[in-house]
């Protein structure tokens, strides 16, 4: 078993309309990052996370490559950001709901803390990390340009 | 409190050899042969490898006689693991910017 984070959503837009926003370049840039993402299984693509000097972080890129593309049913890309996240699988699987559309978002591959259970790392004392603060310093940026 | 590790826990942990020995310690501690024992590789290799999981941290080491015996230190793993939950929060924050971008495109 590995390390898996699972996310549901219930969108009162149509499975098209969802598809047309998580499956092309433009609306991608918009929500997640600047990429070169084309809808064709084999496609390798990057997201370009920008960096923010105020907090000491140098920005990174995303390798992806597109693994399934099922309009308007199911997306899947690889996602590789170096350290405990080389070639993970970002997914989202687009189902009718109603007059809208349940996103049921997965991402998977986290097997480096695949033969550690839970247990192991209770009172574990919490250590410093560089990518850690890399991504707290992304998020900080992200909603500091948002506000 | 653990002495700061000299070597990144990441870094140690970007090996898949050294992955599957962090697997196999996590069933029991083991001496350097039977660890070798599993791997295609010699043994001043696999040497290398537990030593740079030695500097992380991830592994003790004791002596017994002449032989070399290896125990996890999953404490150390920690740091991945947060890291693991902080993108928990980046994916909910961007697929809040999805709901968002979503919406704003309707009222277009």
């Amino acid at each position: 078993m590995s390390h898996t984070i699972k996310k549901q959503m219930n969108l009162p837009q149509s499975r098209e309309r969802v598809w047309e926003a998580i499956a092309n370049r433009e609306a991608l840039a918009d929500w997640m990052h600047p990429n070169d993402f084309e809808p064709r299984v084999g496609h390798r693509f990057t997201f370009q996370v920008p960096g923010n000097p105020a907090v000491g972080f140098a920005g990174l890129t995303v390798n992806c490559e597109v693994l399934e593309c099922a309009p308007p049913r199911l997306l899947v890309f690889s996602w590789s950001a170096g350290g405990p996240v080389a070639n993970t699988r970002v997914s989202f699987r687009l189902e009718p709901e109603g007059d809208g559309t349940r996103l049921v978002f997965e991402h998977s591959g986290f097997d480096l803390s695949q033969p550690f259970g839970d247990q192991a790392f209770k009172g574990a004392d919490y250590g410093w990390s560089k990518m850690l603060n890399q991504l707290s310093s992304l998020l900080t940026a992200r909603s500091t340009q948002s506000q | 409190m653990t002495a700061a590790p000299k070597s990144d826990v990441f870094v140690a942990i970007s090996h898949e050899a050294r992955r599957q020995m962090l697997d196999l310690l996590s069933e029991s501690g083991r001496s350097v042969n039977d660890i070798a024992s599993h791997f295609e590789m010699s043994r001043p290799a696999v040497s290398q490898h537990l030593r740079v999981l030695l500097d992380a941290g991830l592994v003790t080491e004791r002596r017994h006689g002449r032989e070399r015996h290896y125990n996890l230190s999953p404490g150390r793993l920690a740091p991945i693991r947060d890291w693991i939950t902080q993108y928990d929060r980046y994916w909910d924050e961007h697929l809040m910017r999805l709901q968002k971008h979503l919406s704003e495109k309707k009222s277009k």
